[in-house]
């Protein structure tokens, strides 16, 4: 019987051995790919492409309009993941407090959560068509007096990145509530009776139970959200025209990667870079963040 | 224990005016907080109400003014996208194959990989888990430039097969199976199948697949659900018209040909968001419960 075991263990390979495969076929691979394509001048017009070195990355470090990318992207992340964590937080406690008995958790959650399914690509279309200049957000602002004459939203910055940002915002706090909410009542009442027996205020009992006891989570929310924020490429990509105007203000570094790859050459060498640097920045931050705020959880416990 | 009981004793008829005031508080606080849940919920539905809205609403009528009641104009919308070349139907068909195909082959690779994982004790299974989880965090989609070119070079650029075939290796939905699998696992009932003269694949699929169900259409309908929504991939590597899926088709509504057919536009955003609106409405409970069960350990 136990000799049986120990054969049958070697059935593990056999079970795992087809995502090891597609991942080196579609996924290392790729990666390899595209680093090496980094230090070329590939173009989708030629067949051979020569070694450049670091040629591309000077470019691209010479490049104003990148900085411009890495920043907005990292800002529009930003700007939508603190009201994102903040209402969630928010909810999540309103939801989960004993005291206040809110009617309806489960179904005020599926409403929230409900933009998350949307098509990201519909999405911007419609916020396009709901905010262009005969469109309905203008109709209702003038008509009811609240604007003396319509604005062309389209062409401004600021208003721009505010909408991406809302959009962002829209999509995603449903989600990351869900997640929190499911963190908290995971959490024993025991310890918060103990607490209130212990005199604990309400915020005392959130700062010091809450907040630690939903770390892992909330390091799940930051880390996925961050990988995810710094691919944003649809919502912006298709609010505007594709290039992140007006005057660059949502111009991410995906829609500037996609640029380069749909330029008229097909410069792939140079959009490899974009990725690659994308690439590690990305990974560098979440590894960082992972292990900073996992090891502080550790010796906490 | 005595202090709080005497001051409970002492204090009994002023007691009655703290406890009145203290519920007083209490429901103040939570008409403000349905109050907030109520905008919450205006911002949540009105942009996805007004498209639905303006779906059926004339282009005429769209120009004269926001409604919140529908209109009868969804047949003329529809035969505008149709005569500008929009074919509606064609992008809903491919986009469906896509997604279809890609949920089965999401699902079962990564149900056989959690097994392996959950299963057997092999050399390695440490460090192969944890890969996993690492990957999860790990920024894939940035190498789509090698990714397409070479697909290019294997031929499958401008095919399906390049959207579907990398689901085979999808880093999440195994560490979901497996937060899933550990959970209902039973070793024994496998040891029964040996016993009963089972191979160790058969009993994969006839004992453990029929119990994990649940836990399979969850993860199906995130899959169906990334999969038809996918714009970036497909944006990338697909270039005929013809197999244009449904997001790319979206896309196309923003161009000139259809300035001014207002009520044409939101019908196809809208074609596109409903199947999922229903899908959500007819599975919320999984999906709502499945979001967080990669996330959380219960």
């Amino acid at each position: 019987m136990f000799s049986a075991k120990i054969v049958k263990n070697y059935y593990g390979y056999l079970f795992i051995a087809p995502f090891i495969i597609g991942f080196l076929i579609f996924g290392l691979y790729p990666v390899y790919n595209t680093l090496s394509l980094s230090f070329t001048d590939a173009t989708l017009m030629r067949a051979t492409s020569k070694f450049v070195g670091l040629q591309n990355f000077q470019r691209l470090f010479a490049d104003s309009t990148f900085f411009t990318a890495v920043r907005n992207t990292w800002a529009l992340w930003l700007m939508n993941f603190i009201p994102q964590i903040g209402i969630a937080l928010l909810l999540s406690v309103w939801f989960t407090n004993t005291q206040l008995k809110i009617k309806g958790g489960g179904l005020w959650r599926m409403m929230f959560y409900m933009p998350n399914l949307m098509m990201q690509s519909a999405v911007a279309a419609l916020f396009f068509s709901l905010f262009s200049f005969y469109g309905p957000v203008n109709q209702f602002l003038v008509r009811a007096d609240f604007l003396p004459e319509a604005i062309d939203y389209i062409r401004s910055p600021a208003v721009m990145r505010g909408l991406v940002v809302f959009i962002q915002w829209w999509l995603w706090f449903g989600q990351t509530t869900i997640l929190l909410m499911a963190a908290m009542t995971s959490i024993s009442v025991a310890i918060y009776e103990a607490a209130t027996v212990d005199g604990a205020s309400t915020f005392q009992m959130f700062r010091f139970i809450t907040l630690p006891l939903i770390k892992p989570v909330m390091l799940y929310v930051l880390v996925t959200s961050l990988v995810g924020g710094m691919q944003l490429f649809d919502i912006p990509f298709l609010l505007t025209d594709g290039r992140g105007s007006p005057a660059n203000s949502i111009l991410t570094s995906n829609i500037m990667m996609y640029m380069r790859f749909r330029s008229s050459q097909g410069h792939i060498g140079a959009a490899s870079s974009v990725g690659v640097m994308v690439f590690i920045m990305t990974t560098f931050v979440a590894l960082l963040l992972f292990y900073a705020l996992r090891d502080k959880h550790e010796h906490a416990s | 224990m005595t202090e709080q009981q005497k001051t409970l004793e002492t204090a009994l008829p002023t007691d009655v005016h703290f406890k009145k005031n203290y519920l007083l508080r209490l429901n103040i606080t939570r008409a403000l907080i349905y109050i907030f849940l109520a905008i919450l919920l205006v911002i949540t539905i009105i942009p996805v109400w007004i498209l639905l809205v303006n779906a059926t609403r004339s282009t005429v009528e769209i120009q004269q003014g926001i409604s919140l009641l529908p209109s009868r104009y969804l047949l003329s919308n529809y035969g505008i996208l149709l005569s500008k070349g929009l074919d509606l139907p064609l992008g809903f068909t491919n986009s469906l194959i896509i997604a279809l195909s890609t949920t089965v082959i999401t699902v079962y690779f990564s149900m056989l990989t959690a097994y392996g994982i959950v299963v057997y004790n092999f050399k390695g299974k440490k460090f192969f888990y944890n890969s996993i989880i690492l990957l999860v965090m790990i920024p894939m989609q940035l190498s789509i430039i090698g990714f397409y070119q070479w697909m290019s070079k294997l031929g499958l650029d401008d095919n399906y097969l390049s959207l579907i075939l990398p689901s085979i290796a999808s880093a999440g939905s195994v560490f979901f199976c497996k937060q899933y699998l550990d959970s209902i696992v039973i070793h024994d009932l496998i040891d029964a199948g040996r016993i009963d003269g089972a191979s160790e694949l058969g009993i994969f699929h006839r004992i453990m697949l029929p119990i994990a169900t649940p836990g399979m259409f969850t993860l199906g309908i995130f899959a169906f659900v990334a999969s038809w929504n996918n714009f970036f991939n497909a944006f990338i590597l697909i270039t005929t018209r013809d197999k244009y899926t449904l997001p790319m088709l979206v896309q196309t509504l923003r161009g000139d040909v259809y300035r001014h057919e207002y009520g044409a536009i939101y019908l196809g955003l809208a074609a596109s968001l409903v199947p999922i609106i229903i899908i959500y409405f007819l599975f919320s409970r999984y999906i709502v419960n499945g979001i967080s069960m990669g996330a959380v350990k219960e």
